[in-house]
């Protein structure tokens, strides 16, 4: 297909499906609108169910449905690809109103607009320019100014960022282990073991007790490890059970439409 | 595996229709879901905004989760007359979660009140998320912070900053891994399947109390696998290729046929 009759029948998909979808609001109420969505949700998550439990062909380990995976997976990209547009709308909504009202702190607005134009006209320039491998020592202007506003700004900013974790660690880690309760008092007792366990120092604190005696076990690390092991992952195994089926019982609501709130019906 | 699963999606939807049939059904009480009313409070009170994060995550379970518990939390402080701002990290959330507030001030007559602007896009990047959302808190100066949804390495970030604020923080998230940071750092914190409870307990609807028992027969019925796997292995040794139940659950029929062996074996103490 050339390329003409590619960006005709995008342009026409386009438009249809504005039409389908503004025939759609018009025509249809509340309530069917309602029904609609329980009626595509109902439809999608029988598809992937039945496409995941539905016993496949032992030559081609794929089923009826299998074939079908792959166009709505493109289908559901391309939905939520216009969802990008209403994301950059509501910033530039929200940013446009502080500089043209000039509200307090306005200019880091007009920072957002030049950061997102400029990367944007600076990282589609780069994209289209084919360069030849390797790069040559002396960068295009659009390719040295892309790699000044990615790879000089904002993988250093992300970095940094990421970097304040460790003091938030430190004093999220003072505040829970502030002995107040009972509790607290054995999460102090079990952090204390497990972070002594895991240090040489820890080691070298119980390395009078003798490893192969019954001893052995209140060595630090030992210790340390039998609280990860047989206290912490029961435990979190646990919640991870609880989390499965609490997961399990969402689907179920939302694909049979029995979920309350936005989009699904009220409940008399 | 499957008909374990299909099992228990029976007994949710048979819980679910006894409880439509006006069944009483009684929930233990989540005191992170009660300190909803108790957060939105405070911050009528003190006169200042409450901040609502969905999460990372886009449009997931976990997210369409955290948007009911958004509709809930809205439609109190829009009686209240308190302000909520929603920050937004994937755009797909975006619509769903306009559309959720407008709704939520329209159901208590408050359209008024409502401010499209309020729920906002951030960033798509996690870590331009996590300062872009400070910022706003900090900008804001919000009384009240509501983290409902699935959370990463910024977790920390927004809740510590949060309570340098001094905001009362509520949060809730299914990943095991964030919970330790949460309870470290907010007041009240919804853990593992209670994020799931969340719209049966605060609406107290049947469909949904009944889903809420429903999901407790299952973990009993885990339970009581767990307690016959454990028996079965303090008698037949853990090599699992001998535990009738792991055959069951990993193998179907065929796998329980070829362990029956094992079990005639060792009842009969001949070899195995």
């Amino acid at each position: 297909m050339g390329t003409g009759a590619l960006v005709l029948r995008i342009l026409l998909s386009l438009l249809g499906s504005a039409a389908l979808l503004y025939a759609l609001h018009r025509v249809l109420g509340p309530r069917g609108r309602r029904l609609l969505i329980a009626l595509v949700t109902f439809v999608g998550g029988l598809f992937y169910g039945l496409e995941w439990f539905y016993p496949v062909s032992p030559t081609t380990h794929e089923n009826f449905l299998t074939r079908w995976i792959e166009p709505v997976s493109t289908m559901l990209a391309v939905v939520m690809a216009f969802t990008v547009g209403l994301g950059i709308y509501s910033l530039c909504h929200v940013h446009g109103r502080n500089v043209a009202r000039q509200r307090p702190g306005w200019h880091n607005s007009l920072a957002f607009f030049i950061a997102m134009i400029a990367m944007f006209i600076f990282g589609l320039w780069e994209h289209y320019l084919h360069l030849p491998e390797p790069v040559p020592a002396v960068m295009p202007y659009p390719k040295a100014v892309y790699e000044v506003l990615f790879s000089g700004l904002l993988v250093p900013l992300q970095a940094a960022t990421f970097s304040l974790l460790a003091f938030y660690i430190a004093s999220a880690a003072y505040r829970a282990f502030r002995v107040r309760s009972a509790e607290a008092g054995l999460m102090m007792a079990a952090a204390f073991i497990v972070m002594l366990g895991q240090v040489p120092v820890g080691a070298w604190l119980t390395s009078s007790l003798p490893q192969t005696t019954a001893l052995g076990f209140f060595r630090l690390e030992n210790l340390g490890d039998w609280v990860m092991r047989w206290l912490n992952t029961p435990a979190q195994r646990g919640i991870m059970f609880g989390i499965a089926i609490g997961a399990l019982a969402m689907s179920l609501r939302v694909w049979l439409s029995l979920e309350r709130g936005t989009f699904f019906s009220e409940q008399s | 595996m499957t008909a374990l699963i299909c099992g228990m999606s029976g007994v949710i939807i048979a819980s679910v229709l006894l409880a439509q049939r006006g069944r009483a059904m009684f929930i233990r009480r989540i005191p992170g879901l009660s300190a909803i009313e108790e957060a939105v409070g405070r911050a009528t009170e003190m006169g200042r905004p409450i901040f609502f994060s969905p999460g990372l995550d886009g449009i997931s379970i976990v997210t369409l989760q955290a948007l009911a518990i958004l509709s809930y939390t809205v439609r109190l402080a829009a009686t209240q007359g308190a302000r909520v701002i929603v920050g937004l990290r994937d755009p797909t959330v975006l619509p769903v979660a306009e559309e959720s507030v407008r709704e939520a001030y329209t159901a208590v007559g408050r359209s008024e009140d409502h401010r499209p602007e309020d729920v906002r896009f951030v960033s798509d990047d996690q870590f331009a998320y996590a300062l872009g959302t400070v910022g706003l808190m900090q900008r804001e100066k919000v009384a009240t912070n509501f983290f409902f949804g699935g959370f990463y390495a910024e977790a920390l970030i927004l809740t510590e900053n949060g309570q340098a604020l001094g905001a009362l923080q509520v949060a809730g998230c299914p990943d095991p891994t964030q919970i330790p940071f949460f309870i470290a750092t907010c007041d009240y914190v919804v853990i593992g399947d209670e994020y799931y409870a969340a719209t049966a307990y605060l609406t107290r609807e049947p469909t949904l109390t009944g889903s809420l028992v429903g999901q407790d027969i299952s973990k009993g019925v885990i339970i009581a696998l767990i307690v016959l796997g454990i028996a079965i292995a303090t008698m037949l040794g853990d090599d699992a290729t001998h535990n009738v139940l792991v055959q069951l659950l990993a193998n179907g029929e065929a796998g329980v046929i070829q362990t029956i062996g094992g079990f005639i074996r060792f009842f009969t103490g001949r070899g195995g």
